[in-house]
């Protein structure tokens, strides 16, 4: 007797979560819909400045500074970013502009000024790394929703846990990837890669986050390599939104002579 | 102490078993603890310059030791096939699974990234093939591909098209032997794709060690079962050989068990010793038996012929070991450790040897029945004294002293010859060639060797350093400062000085640190002086980032240019390749600008191109990521150490006519070099052991005999055996390498206990019997059959070794046999000859003058 009522109980508990009709639950989708916009589309248009250490696994350091400007084209859709370098001084000047586009392909263009050379970059391979960091060009634009499934794997009090498997596994280097979003501010604080043994291979760790013109936003991140236990460390810093950013600063003009204004932190600590 | 021990081994015969039984038990305890070391490198100390500055540069360039795995396919589209590339791309797959792998290293046209023209103007990265390609025109698209890339070419695919090849890194070497085993097995499921080998110098080391383990258990049993059915053949009488093989065991597992358990590794060298000691340890024991069956009689008290017999053999005895111990303990002489472990060990086997023999053989032979030791009456007057080898000796000894003149200008002008052999001896060693030819992982270092730019790695690592440059940054730091309240976060940044290879992260933090104080201060003088700091140290950094600067990326490819010139090299894989290749896709794929940019911001910015790729760690294989040390990776298609040698020679020409600028060093590093660099230690350490063994050897024959004259004589033997087998090695042209080298020492032990013997026995019979011609007779009975014998059982017993595939113990096995005839030959001609001729001084007045009226 005294079985059958622990395990109805048991039963009663584990389903639980999923039957009852929690105040406004989202799906999967949803959730990340609102990550996506969370991380990715504050304000109209935004500029920050970039520090990374690309540290690697034996911990050697490189640096680079660079000023990302966005404009959003139409929120949780089409995008333009440009990206100006600043340091080391032998980069100094290069540009990378990208017209990120959901339904199609993203335009990339590359400026480089020791070569005085404007270039077009095929939309290939967005999996390459992000001028030899552990970032992709992938994380620094966002990675469409649509190549992926999203399955709402658990949540508690802070988050969401989400499971992503890739719609074209071929594209990509991992099997799957969990990511934990922030029940307040949508933002995924941590994101877990894993190759087809289930073993960790890649971690994005958010380290600070700060209310910037009333948006939460990511001022620090980490982005460790499991494998060779490198690691990139990134901080954003003189965020600004709503600056009023024109469509011509993402212009192929652009690419050679960003307006300087643009680049200029905003006054004031 | 003679006398005690006869005391012993004929009184207390089980007390020897038990005291024999005790010891083997212990160390044979010990042997579980066995280490296995296959390195070559350990063949220098840790400390050693060359050494430390290898493990360095593989840590400054992240390189590991790597399983060479290739497959050819001979078709007319060589590997360039969907099949070929299919099988490729699975085994790529499949090893990067292999537990012990470093997957990011792995080098494979499956993990390769490809940068091509997307149309005009539009540049394309790519992986060069992600997934294989299921088409004979994309099969093609990536021969074509593979043609624009020049580290790929002749590196991932040879450049006639019909091989590919897997570099797999892995974590430590001891682990290749394992993971090569593992990718057997999954090209053994791909050969309908073409040939696969596997090689790499890992592979052959740690394969090596492997094999001679097996052969440890193989070979050095079997001959010692071919020495024992020698003596069967001698002695017919198994109750008594079975001994010396007991006392041959019990050596080396003493000697191995001790080796073991006082913490030393086994080595290369160390495994070899069972081999070594085997012959030594049977050598006295055949003495023994042999002058034991010539005196026996049945009814004879057996306890009271052993001490007869060992009484007059202990002397020659003690000494034959002791000089054979004096030529292994030379090797301590040695600067190479492993060398200097075997040469301890088997001087203590040969000293242990000694011991036991004069305790338990005739400990076994009291213990004996009567009826077992019957069977020796009957050989010694039967057989023995009448056999063709007794005639043969007979008259052997009659030339010897007869043609006495003849005989000593035969040896002397054969001794020229050798000197002449000597002068040509070519010192080399690879490796690989320990491996018969017919051995896989020769034939497939055979293969791919000739498809490739090589299997063999060797570095050439320019490092720049200027030693002023942090201080030159801390007084333009200090200018500008002057006079103003320094910020803490920036003072702790400038207070001491950085190590050379953190000065460029030092000053990227100076920059940052700068940075930030001069967004929040309020103090535009404060302001003014941050940029300055700011703008020195960017200047700073550009100054140290050397290789960066274009006019140091043309010294490396003018290196490159002088070493493809040598055409010793297969291919030379360095940072100006990368650099030429990305700015000419950058420039729209045309062959004139495959080409150096002019300005340092256009190399850093093609250098940063090329990180934005999928491999941006392959980078600093070739640079350090501050840039102030570059690595140029030479392909070799040989491992001997003398094609090595004349790279390094061909560079130092080189450098001799292009001296490198200020602050800038070069030195060698790679596996290849190393190896180098130990065989030149090793020839000249021999050298000195030799002669330091030569000398001791002397001093100890001049003891024995008391008289400098038949010290000079007992040293000829082994003049013309170490002459005569390093001038036939010469002659031969076979390659001076080491085993070659450690059989040296052999040489000099095994080949003056005949002549000591022999020296011992004359003097003694010329004193028994009072005259030449009676000892000159008595010479070749029993003594010159029990040398003989001697010769026989070693020589014949190491025959064996010949089946071994691993070259060390073929080596053994043939020095065996030459050491035995030459020294043998030496003992029984040249020395009778020597001591006719000069019997007025080796046998002065009285006796001779006894001998001569005896003649009358």
């Amino acid at each position: 007797m005294l079985p059958r009522i622990v395990l109805l109980a048991a039963g009663l508990a584990a389903l639980a979560p999923v039957t009852s009709p929690a105040q406004d639950e989202l799906d999967a989708d949803a959730i990340v819909a609102r990550a996506n916009l969370a991380s990715y589309y504050a304000g109209a248009d935004g500029r920050s400045e970039a520090r990374m250490r690309i540290i690697d696994g034996q911990g050697r350091e490189q640096r680079r500074q660079f000023t990302v400007l966005r404009r959003n084209v139409e929120a949780g859709g089409d995008q333009q970013f440009l990206v100006v370098f600043s340091q080391p001084s032998d980069v100094r000047g290069t540009t990378f502009l990208v017209h990120k586009h959901v339904q199609r392909d993203d335009d990339r263009w590359l400026y480089l000024p020791g070569l005085d050379l404007v270039k077009r970059i095929a939309a290939g391979d967005k999996r390459t790394s992000f001028v030899g960091s552990h970032y992709y060009y992938e994380d620094v634009s966002g990675r469409n929703p649509g190549e992926d499934t999203h399955v709402l794997a658990g949540q508690d009090e802070q988050a969401y846990e989400l499971v992503h498997t890739p719609k074209d596994p071929a594209s990509v280097e991992f099997a799957e990837y969990t990511t934990w979003i922030d029940r307040a501010t949508f933002l995924p604080m941590r994101i877990e890669y894993r190759d087809e043994r289930g073993q960790a291979i890649r971690r994005v760790e958010v380290k600070k986050v700060e209310q910037v013109q009333g948006h939460p936003t990511v001022t620090a991140s980490r982005i460790t390599d499991v494998v060779s236990g490198g690691y990139t460390d990134v901080q954003f810093r003189y965020i600004a939104y709503d600056l009023g950013m024109p469509d011509e600063l993402f212009g192929e003009r652009s690419l050679r002579n960003p307006a300087s204004e643009w680049l200029e932190r905003p006054s004031g600590p | 102490m003679k006398d005690a021990l006869l005391a012993l081994s004929t009184g207390r015969p089980r007390l020897v078993y038990l005291l024999t039984l005790l010891l083997v038990a212990v160390t044979a305890a010990l042997m579980p603890r066995i280490h296995i070391d296959t390195d070559p490198e350990n063949m220098l100390p840790p400390d050693q310059s060359d050494r430390v500055f290898h493990n360095q540069v593989e840590e400054w360039f992240g390189l590991h030791d790597a399983i060479v795995v290739g497959v050819v396919n001979e078709g007319a589209d060589g590997v360039y096939t969907p099949q070929t590339l299919a099988a490729l791309h699975r085994v790529s797959q499949a090893v990067l699974q292999i537990d012990g792998v470093i997957p990011p290293d792995l080098m494979s046209l499956a993990v390769a990234d490809n940068i091509t023209q997307d149309g005009p103007g539009v540049l394309r990265f790519e992986w060069m093939m992600k997934e294989a390609p299921t088409t004979q025109t994309r099969a093609a698209d990536i021969r074509d591909a593979v043609a624009r890339l020049p580290l790929l070419e002749d590196t991932l695919v040879s450049g006639d098209g019909k091989a590919a090849a897997v570099y797999v890194p892995i974590e430590r070497k001891d682990l290749s032997y394992a993971i090569s085993r593992e990718i057997e097995a999954l090209v053994a499921d791909e050969t309908a794709a073409g040939d696969w080998h596997i090689t790499g110098l890992p592979v052959a080391e740690d394969t090596f060690g492997h094999e001679m383990f097996v052969q440890m258990g193989i070979s050095a049993p079997l001959a010692g079962l071919m020495i024992f059915i020698l003596m069967w053949v001698f002695f017919r009488n198994l109750r008594l050989i079975i001994s010396p093989m007991i006392v041959a065991m019990a050596t080396v597992i003493v000697t191995m068990g001790l080796l073991i358990g006082m913490g030393f590794t086994v080595h290369i060298m160390s495994s070899m010793i069972p081999i070594f000691l085997m012959p030594i340890a049977v050598v006295d024991s055949i003495h023994i038996l042999s002058e034991f069956a010539d005196h026996y009689r049945q009814g004879d008290e057996p306890g009271a012929v052993m001490k007869k017999v060992v009484g007059h053999l202990f002397k020659p005895m003690l000494f034959t070991s002791l000089t054979s111990a004096a030529g292994f303990a030379s090797l301590l002489l040695t600067p190479i450790p492993p060398v200097r472990v075997f040469g301890a060990f088997v001087a203590f086997g040969i000293l242990l040897a000694f011991l036991l023999t004069v305790v338990f053989i005739p400990a076994w032979v009291v213990r004996s029945s009567p009826r077992s030791l019957a069977s020796l009456d009957r050989l010694r007057e039967g057989a023995d004294a009448q056999s063709g080898l007794a005639r043969a000796l007979r008259r052997v000894g009659r030339f010897a002293y007869g043609g006495k003149g003849l005989v000593t200008v035969a040896a002397v002008v054969i001794m020229a010859i050798s000197v002449a052999g000597l002068l040509r001896i070519q010192i080399n060693d690879n490796p690989v060639r320990w491996f018969k030819d017919t051995h896989r992982i020769r034939v497939a270092d055979t293969v791919l060797n000739a498809h490739f730019a090589g299997t063999y790695d060797a570095f050439f690592v320019l490092s720049y350093e200027d030693p002023s440059a942090w201080a030159d940054y801390r007084s333009l730091a200090g200018e500008a400062l002057a006079g103003l309240a320094v910020p803490p976060s920036l003072a702790v940044l400038l207070e001491s000085e950085p190590a050379a290879d953190e000065m460029d992260a030092r000053l990227g933090a100076i920059i940052g640190a700068a940075d930030d104080l001069s967004f929040d201060t309020d103090d535009p003088d404060l302001a003014d002086a941050l940029d300055a700091l700011m703008v020195a140290a960017e200047e700073a950094q550009t100054r140290a980032r050397y290789f960066q600067r274009p006019e140091a990326l043309a010294l490396v490819e003018s290196l490159q240019v002088a070493l493809a010139d040598t055409g010793l090299v297969g291919k030379t894989n360095a940072l100006p390749d990368v650099v030429k290749v990305v700015n000419r896709e950058l420039r729209g794929g045309e062959a004139g600008d495959y080409r150096i940019p002019e300005s340092v911001p256009g190399v850093a910015q093609a250098l940063l191109q090329y990180q934005s790729s999928h491999r941006p760690q392959d980078l600093w294989h070739m640079v350090t990521p501050d840039y102030s040390r570059t690595a140029v990776w030479l392909q070799l298609t040989s491992g001997d150490n003398q094609d090595m040698t004349r790279v390094i020679e061909a560079v130092d020409a080189w450098l001799a006519e292009h001296p490198l600028p200020e602050h800038v060093r070069g030195r060698w590093a790679g596996k290849t070099y190393i190896n180098v660099v130990w065989q030149g230690e090793m020839v000249a350490g021999m050298l000195n052991s030799l002669l330091g063994a030569f000398a001791v050897v002397f001093l100890m024959m001049l003891l024995l005999f008391r008289s400098v004259s038949w010290g000079v004589v007992a040293m000829l033997p082994l003049t013309f055996t170490i002459l005569g087998v390093y001038g036939f090695i010469g002659w031969i042209g076979k390659y001076y390498d080491m085993p070659i080298a450690v059989l040296s020492s052999l040489t000099l032990g095994l080949s003056v206990d005949f002549a000591i013997h022999f020296i011992q026995r004359s003097r003694e019979l010329h004193r028994e019997l009072g005259s030449f011609e009676a000892m000159a007779k008595a010479m070749f009975e029993e003594p010159a059959r029990a040398i003989t014998r001697n010769a026989f059982v070693i020589a014949l017993g190491f025959t064996p070794l010949f089946l071994a595939p691993l070259m060390p113990y073929v080596t053994v096995g043939g020095f065996m046999a030459s050491i035995m005839v030459l020294s043998g030959a030496a003992t029984l001609l040249l020395l009778p000859a020597v001591i006719a001729l000069g019997r007025r001084l080796l046998f002065p007045a009285k006796a001779s003058r006894g001998v001569e009226s005896h003649v009358a």
